[in-house]
């Protein structure tokens, strides 16, 4: 199975919302769709899933255009919403019968997917009385319960607290593991270090980088070093010509020009008789790869 | 259509729980029964009233006076055959001396009157005074009564008895025989269902903006337009509240029927006119219904695409307004016509074709028994082009809206991006 996105295209009057945008998805997995707001993504999802029509280019799955009726595809917007003054299970039904499903298979899908989310106490509750994670896992719920193979998931960690979002990751991971195409449009860089191999960077409508991200990062080499120690290592810093980068509470993290520059730092701290606790030689972060991308374009 | 009949059996089930729609099914069916009881209640104070003493009481009770200052032979009598005549007022004999302090109570008083009987010409001429057009006798009836005791004196006078003289003068009996379909009954029940259509519709319609524009609000648009084309959507959208509407207004025309059976008196006068259902034959019913639905699926798209171009709940109202002034013109248009022209004039047959205006009167023009049936099949049939063609329109322009958030978009740039979505 394979999703292919070809040199699609769309523009709203004068402005280009999505210019010539290619990426493919060949194995399961999650796929990085990331830019700015405004950047074009929900326009792009929306060509993706055939409810908005292309000026230009097409989406494939397994070589088939995608609309509704052919592809079994889940979307969560990044706008949440749910009936507030309907009874959760009943709505959830509602949803999985939209999407094919037979009232008692769509039941059965809601209630299992809300014992594995942990909110099979609110299925008679109205989803106004819900808290914001819980009703985000409501809609999360609306996305997955038809099983849909290909799955857009438009800012899926906003607003979850530290617990409902662990147990996203949770469910994130194990629908990978089912071979689920997970396509996740997020601004949070570390989520989307964390799960996605394979990502597009947009700004304006224009595709400012594409492809593997251990392959992205391992173009830019080491570019930064990561060191704790007992003593403070702003001055020794300086004079070996590393530019900080984030202060936290117990690490620093410098640029470097290279291996040899770390190297360099690490041998004077030695000398000097420190002897740090953490020191760690890294590839750029996506937030600064994306940060550095996106500035240079605006 | 799967998909339509989930949306309209979510859509109904939704709204029938809502309590809005309990309150207003209750408060109606009671309002229906209190209407209906009012003829009973209304009958147990005619009868006291009949009662001899009570009439006596009234008689004394009377609240205006009106002075008759008779400079004439002619007319004896006159105050008496007036207060006898006349229920609610108190006819005195009065001097033309005091003629200028009645005119000073009359400017402050609205309830005394002045008849002033004068000869010109040998014959008796009568001024009467009040202090304005809407106070004081009724002149006609005043004259009505004048007449007949002139009349009376003359022929006493050349001869006739006094029996004679009644005799020759009272009222001849007579009885109405319409021969054409159109009766009283129908007319009243006419402009009734005109008033509840124009209600039904307006209504419904707006449920259907409200529930499109609560949605697109909230954001469930968005989970919805990826589950199901927007066209689907709003069908059953707009069918279930159809459905919901006519449930509605079924149940409380039944349960109005079977009230009126139950509760009405068979003899009632509604202002000496008896009102039955005769009218309301099968057919009759089937067009009614008919233009019922026809009428508030072409309102109905209108409204939902009103409410689809709206991003805040706020905005409803305003989106609307094209609509609702539609909607009033086009009823005033069908409720003038029912009531203000002849049968054939060029606005009642421009309203009857007209699809906006026929919902309103053409089912009160066939409870009258005035319309043709070739009449009513173009008549349906316009309408019913109409719905299709505003509901393509519609569910193109809905189909672009409920994407578009922020800024309203013009009606005309959304037909054109209706092009563009699924």
């Amino acid at each position: 199975m394979s999703l292919e996105v070809n040199q699609l295209c769309k523009s709203f009057g004068s402005r280009v919302a999505v210019d010539h945008l290619s990426f493919s998805m060949d194995q399961p997995g999650v796929f990085g769709l990331i830019g700015t707001n405004g950047a074009g993504k929900t326009t792009t999802i929306r060509m993706i899933l055939g409810i908005l029509r292309a000026d230009q280019g097409d989406a494939k799955w397994n070589g088939k255009r995608i609309t509704r009726e052919t592809v079994k595809f889940g979307y969560m917007p990044e706008e949440r919403g749910i009936y507030a003054k309907s009874k959760v299970l009943e709505q959830l039904i509602y949803f999985g019968m939209l999407r094919g499903m037979r009232r008692d298979e769509a039941k059965k899908s809601a209630l299992s997917y809300m014992k594995r989310l942990n909110i099979l106490e609110y299925q008679d509750m109205l989803a106004e009385k819900l808290s914001k994670g819980n009703q985000q896992k409501v809609q999360l719920i609306s996305t997955l319960i038809h099983d849909p193979t290909l799955i857009f998931l438009d800012e899926p960690f906003s607003g979850l607290d530290p617990v409902n979002a662990e147990s996203l990751r949770k469910l994130i991971g194990e629908l990978t593991d089912e071979g689920k195409y997970i396509v996740m449009s997020s601004h949070q860089m570390s989520i989307v270090e964390e799960y996605c191999e394979e990502l597009v960077i947009l700004d304006r409508g224009k595709t400012l980088l594409s492809g593997n991200l251990r392959e992205i990062k391992a173009g830019y080499g080491h570019t930064n070093l990561v060191v704790s120690a007992e003593e403070d290592l702003g001055v020794l810093a300086d004079e070996c010509g590393l530019k900080l980068v984030e202060r936290h509470a117990d690490e620093s993290e410098y640029r470097i020009t290279g291996d040899e520059m770390a190297q360099r730092f690490l041998s004077q701290m030695i000398a000097d008789g420190i002897y740090p606790v953490k020191y760690e030689i890294t590839e750029p972060s996506l937030h600064e790869i994306f940060l550095e991308k996106v500035g240079d374009q605006q | 259509m799967k998909q339509i009949m989930t949306v309209f059996r979510f859509t109904f089930l939704d709204a029938v729980r809502k309590k809005a729609f309990v309150i207003s099914t209750i408060i109606i069916c009671a309002v229906v029964l209190l209407l209906s009881l009012a003829p009973r209640v209304i009958g147990l104070f005619a009868g006291e009233s009949t009662d001899s003493s009570a009439a006596e009481e009234v008689q004394e009770d009377r609240s205006a006076t009106c002075y008759v200052i008779n400079e004439t032979p002619y007319l004896q009598g006159a105050a008496d055959a007036l207060t006898q005549a006349a229920s609610e007022t108190l006819f005195l004999e009065g001097s033309m001396d005091e003629m200028e302090e009645y005119q000073n109570m009359m400017k402050d008083d609205v309830d005394l009157s002045v008849i002033l009987i004068e000869e010109r010409d040998a014959k008796p001429f009568v001024t009467i005074y009040s202090k304005d057009f809407m106070s004081g006798v009724s002149s006609s009836s005043v004259m009505e009564v004048l007449d007949t005791v002139y009349t009376s004196e003359q022929l006493t006078a050349r001869g006739m008895t006094q029996e004679e003289a009644m005799q020759a003068l009272a009222p001849l009996s007579y009885e109405e025989t319409m021969v054409g379909e159109m009766d009283i009954s129908g007319y009243v029940l006419g402009i009734v269902i005109t008033m509840v259509l124009f209600f039904a519709i307006y209504y419904y319609g707006y449920g259907v903006a409200m529930s499109v524009a609560t949605e697109k609000a909230s954001r469930v648009m968005e989970t919805l337009v990826v589950s199901a084309k927007p066209s689907r959507i709003l069908l059953g959208k707009a069918l279930a509240m159809g459905a919901l509407g006519f449930v509605q207004l079924a149940g409380i025309l039944l349960f109005g029927g079977i009230c009126y059976k139950v509760f009405v008196p068979a003899d009632f006068l509604l202002n000496g006119v008896a009102i039955s259902l005769d009218s309301f034959t099968v057919p009759v019913m089937l067009s009614v219904i008919a233009y019922f639905l026809l009428g508030y699926c072409l309102y109905a798209m209108m409204d939902a695409a009103c409410g689809a171009s709206v991003s805040k709940m706020e905005d409803v109202n305003s989106a609307m307004m094209p609509v609702m002034m539609l909607t009033i013109i086009s009823f005033y248009l069908g409720y003038f016509s029912i009531i203000g022209t002849s049968e054939n004039g060029a606005l009642q047959t421009f309203a009857l074709y007209f699809p906006f205006s026929s919902p309103f009167i053409v089912p009160s023009r066939l409870l009258q028994g005035a319309m043709e049936p070739s009449q009513v099949v173009i008549s349906l049939i316009i309408l019913a082009v109409s719905v299709v063609v505003v509901a393509i329109i519609g569910m193109r322009i809905y189909s672009a809206s409920v994407y578009q958030y922020g800024k309203r978009q013009k009606v005309t740039q959304l037909f054109k991006m209706g092009k563009d979505v699924d």
